[in-house]
């Protein structure tokens, strides 16, 4: 009916391709094509290096634990927020969201003040030096990569089991027999393919992270793809074909279990949605079942939010940082210093604020024009539109970071945009388009083919349909995504590190260099500003969702 | 089709605004050749509170606008590289001469033989030509921890004893432009560097990071030693109160110079050479003493810290010394990791 015109086809294709295809084909060509000839000679020189498998081994290693960590919390949280009577705390919900919100080298850096020798940990209970040993290895990284990640894993989880409350359950109750049975064969059987979906995300987003590795692991010396890209991009001797062709590498290794996952999705997904809502029953457990949930809970919060806020927070208010946790050691001096107007902390987050605003609008824009046009992906055009506008969801932020870079650095192109705020600002949409596309579809996709059919036929015209029934319809989807870009924004590091312009630096990447060169405490100051705005926005949006919820039942 | 329409609009829209981004510079660009320029570009390997400053000074005294960008040494090089089919950067300072002097051997740099006080900079810092000045430079010591080290060591090869063991850092050299020079410096000038340093590897040396992040390990008690801290940013940290302090072996050790230089393809020359003229002025050259660091000019009284010729030093060369640099460092690589 509408926005199937072959011209917003060809609109939208060209604006996608632009910004996501092109960075791909430009890392092919800068790692292929050496003085106008194709030459394979990289990858030789790629596939020679013992350090091109020891890094290999070191990324699928720590994806594979970090599935295990993940699966080690965000399974027993599922269960007990769906089985017992915890399931009734929704609040719960959006405090479990905050370590995932976190952004990861904030939360590993918390955890290293914490953790290391002489650290808090060791101020408060000298007893625990031991554990400073133990947690800087491999073992330390995927703890706090796991305590990043598990909401993801959690929140599917849960989801699936919720859904299995309803009908199946009570099916298995009248015919089933007894509980135990019941959940082996027809409770679990039903979560796996969600748990396998959910762990392969985890996957690519272990091997897409930054951060975590950036800090944590250069301490204990574990290099994985991320870190060396980044490494050969920023370091010297710089290499730069060097990057390029493991960003590839890197991007085939996403791809395989990319369709991996879509073939278990395909082949795997039972309907579990029976439209039947479970029915809220009272859940009544022994004591020792209660008291097991609630602890629980507390030790992955004490972990996941206190243990990394703690060590922020006190960085951010210390004075002389070598006296350590002492009455009279406190300040706010930082906090003076980033809100004296125009000082670099100051300037950097409202780079941050600025170019996180844009993001969210013009991927917004971008992504209901996108929704609109594939609709449910039914023929070939709008699968295509559909999987290009996703990709940036499979492919890791810095494989397109390096590729912007190439393609925007590339002598054929009449103009560009490097080292202009406008590149930052496309590099955040490319990179976070997805979430805009992926929210405003699911909104989509809740509106009844009703809808348009009287809208079609009582609507004055195509235009006044949409601004004045579908848009609005879309409206919360639209704005859910925009905030979750924002959010995602305001924390990126890879890109900010890469292909900022001079003069300009982000909330993120000035955190990042005060721990380089400069003032940790004032890195820290800003770093709980982000976290605080964060926090916010998704309170705000928790509440927005709870509203549209009510105004629609 | 009205949608479309929009669509249209709104991409056009989109278009020209990242269009209108960059095109209005390059304007900005070819009609400042004519006229004297009013920014300059400025990519500067920290530290972070001196380039701030003489950014400062530097606008107010001439009114050229400052664009900086600070990284370290190896952030600074790569961009270079990265960007060299639209290149943007005006003058470059970095924390190692021996990179300095592979730009000009890569024929990156341009000369400023008439540079006002040139004379008055360290000729051994600097090159003959005119195409680098080292304005100022650090020098690389034991630093520790005043807290925790009950006396301070006194002898690289002191770090290998078993009471530092798991106690001593150094920055990652492969981040920072003062620490390859030290590696280079030491290891040309003592035949043993390589030996004693493999006997740090199995005393538990731990490789950083970059500069600051070796130096707050020490500050945070985490570790007692930096072996080749920056001694800037020890003196800065003392003045602030941590408890750290700085060591220079009497063996010697690396002054590490920090040069400024002006870019081939710099589109504002003239702004270029102010800034250059800026740095080694005696208004530049004390801002530099402010930071802790030395002065490239001696006359000028430094802060609270050793003066040059109260360091005992290890014969450098650094003309000419970039591929020594790179192999050291990757066999520094290859032995940590």
């Amino acid at each position: 009916m509408v926005m199937e015109s072959k011209r917003s086809f060809i609109l939208l294709i060209a604006i996608v391709s632009t910004f996501a295809i092109a960075p791909i084909i430009a890392i092919v060509f800068y790692t292929f094509v050496q003085d106008g000839q194709l030459n394979m000679e990289q990858l030789q020189r790629l596939f020679s290096q013992n350090r091109l498998w020891q890094t290999l081994s070191n990324s699928l290693l720590l994806g594979l634990f970090v599935i295990i960590g993940t699966t080690i919390i965000a399974f027993p949280m599922a269960l007990i927020r769906t089985k017992t009577s915890l399931a009734k705390y929704n609040w719960l919900d959006i405090v479990l969201t905050i370590p995932f919100m976190t952004p990861p080298y904030i939360g590993s850096m918390g955890w290293i003040l914490f953790m290391q020798h002489n650290g808090f940990l060791q101020q408060l209970l000298p007893s625990t030096a031991w554990l400073s040993e133990l947690f800087f290895k491999l073992f330390g990284m995927v703890l706090i990569m796991s305590l990043h990640l598990f909401p993801f894993l959690y929140l599917m989880l849960k989801n699936t089991l919720l859904r299995i409350n309803g009908s199946f359950l009570d099916a298995a109750l009248i015919f089933g027999k007894g509980a135990w049975r019941n959940w082996f064969k027809i409770v679990l059987p039903l979560t796996v393919s969600s748990y396998v979906l959910g762990s392969l995300l985890i996957f690519i987003k272990t091997l897409a992270e930054f951060g975590t590795p950036a800090t944590f692991g250069s301490r204990i010396g574990f290099q994985v793809f991320t870190t060396e890209i980044h490494s050969y991009l920023s370091r010297w001797p710089v290499d730069i074909r060097m990057a390029t062709s493991l960003s590839l590498f890197l991007l085939s290794i996403c791809l395989i279990i990319w369709y991996f996952q879509n073939w278990i999705g395909r082949k795997y997904t039972y309907g579990v949605l029976s439209g039947k809502t479970p029915a809220l029953r009272e859940i009544r457990e022994p004591w020792f079942i209660k008291l097991g949930a609630w602890l629980f809970v507390t030790i992955i919060l004490l972990l996941s939010i206190a243990v990394p806020y703690f060590s922020i927070i006190v960085t951010s208010l210390q004075k002389v940082r070598g006296d350590g946790l002492q009455a009279g050691n406190f300040t706010l001096a930082a906090y003076g210093e980033i809100f004296t107007a125009g000082s670099a902390g100051f300037t950097a987050f409202m780079n941050s604020f600025v170019f996180s605003i844009l993001t969210a609008i013009i991927t917004a824009v971008l992504g209901l024009c996108i929704a609109l046009y594939v609709k449910k992906g039914q023929t070939k055009k709008q699968q295509l539109l559909d999987f290009f506008s996703l990709t940036p969801n499979i492919i890791p932020g810095i494989v397109f970071v390096v590729g912007l870079i190439m393609f925007w650095n590339s002598p054929l192109l009449p103009f560009t945009i490097y080292n202009t705020k406008a590149m930052v600002v496309v590099t955040y949409c490319v990179l976070f388009l997805p979430y805009s596309v992926q929210y405003t579809k699911s909104a989509f996709t809740q509106l009844d083919a009703s809808i348009f059919q009287s809208a079609a036929i009582f609507g004055r015209n195509k235009w006044a349909v949409y601004v004045q029934i579908i848009i609005p319809l879309l409206m919360q989807g639209i704005v859910a995504g925009m905030m979750m870009t924002f959010i995602i924004s305001m924390r990126e590091l890879v890109a900010g590190l890469l292909i900022l312009p001079p003069s300009v630096e982000t909330g993120a990447t000035f955190i990042y260099s005060q721990f380089e060169q400069g003032n940790v405490s004032v890195g820290m100051a800003v770093a709980v500003m982000t976290v605080i705005i964060t926090v916010l926005f998704m309170f705000l949006l928790e509440w927005m969702q709870r509203g549209g919820k009510q105004t629609n039942a | 089709m009205k949608k479309s329409k929009v669509l249209t609009t709104a991409a056009l829209v989109l278009t020209l605004a990242l269009a209108g981004c960059s095109s209005k510079e390059k304007e900005e660009k070819s009609a400042e050749a004519a006229e004297p320029s009013t920014t300059v570009t400025v990519y500067s390997a920290g530290p972070d509170g001196l380039a701030a400053n003489i950014q400062e000074a530097f606008e107010q005294q001439t009114g050229i606008k400052v664009e900086m960008f600070q990284g370290t040494t190896g952030k600074i090089l790569s961009r270079l590289e990265a960007e060299k089919n639209n290149p943007v950067a005006d003058v470059v300072v970095l924390a190692s001469v021996a990179s300095m002097d592979g730009l000009k051997a890569a024929d990156q740099l341009q000369s400023y033989k008439e540079a006002k006080n040139a004379d008055k900079i360290n000729a051994e810092w600097s090159d003959a030509e005119g195409y680098y000045y080292g304005y100022s430079a650090s020098a690389l010591g034991i630093v520790y921890n005043t807290k925790n080290a009950a006396e301070a060591p006194k002898e690289w090869a002191d770090l290998a004893q078993p009471q530092w063991q798991n106690k001593i850092n150094i920055p990652d050299p492969s981040l920072s432009g003062s620490a390859v020079d030290f590696l280079f410096g030491y290891t040309e000038a003592d035949g043993t560097a390589w030996n004693t340093m493999e006997q740090w590897k199995s005393n538990g040396l731990q490789v950083n990071g970059a500069n600051k992040e070796a130096l707050d390990a020490v500050i945070t008690g985490e570790k007692d030693i930096t072996i080749a801290g920056v001694d800037y940013m020890a003196y800065k940290a003392k003045a602030s109160g941590e408890p750290v302090d700085i060591v220079y072996p009497a063996s010697g050790t690396v002054v590490s110079p920090r040069a400024v230089a002006i870019m081939k393809e710099s589109k504002h020359v003239d702004a270029a050479q102010a800034y250059v003229d800026f740095l080694l002025s005696d208004e530049g050259q004390a801002l530099v003493a402010e930071a802790y660091l030395l002065p490239g000019n001696e006359a000028i009284a430094v802060k609270d810290r050793a003066t040059l010729d109260e360091i005992p030093q290890l014969e450098v060369k650094w003309q000419g010394a970039e591929q020594k640099q790179v192999d050291v460092l990757t066999k520094f690589i290859e032995l940590f990791r």
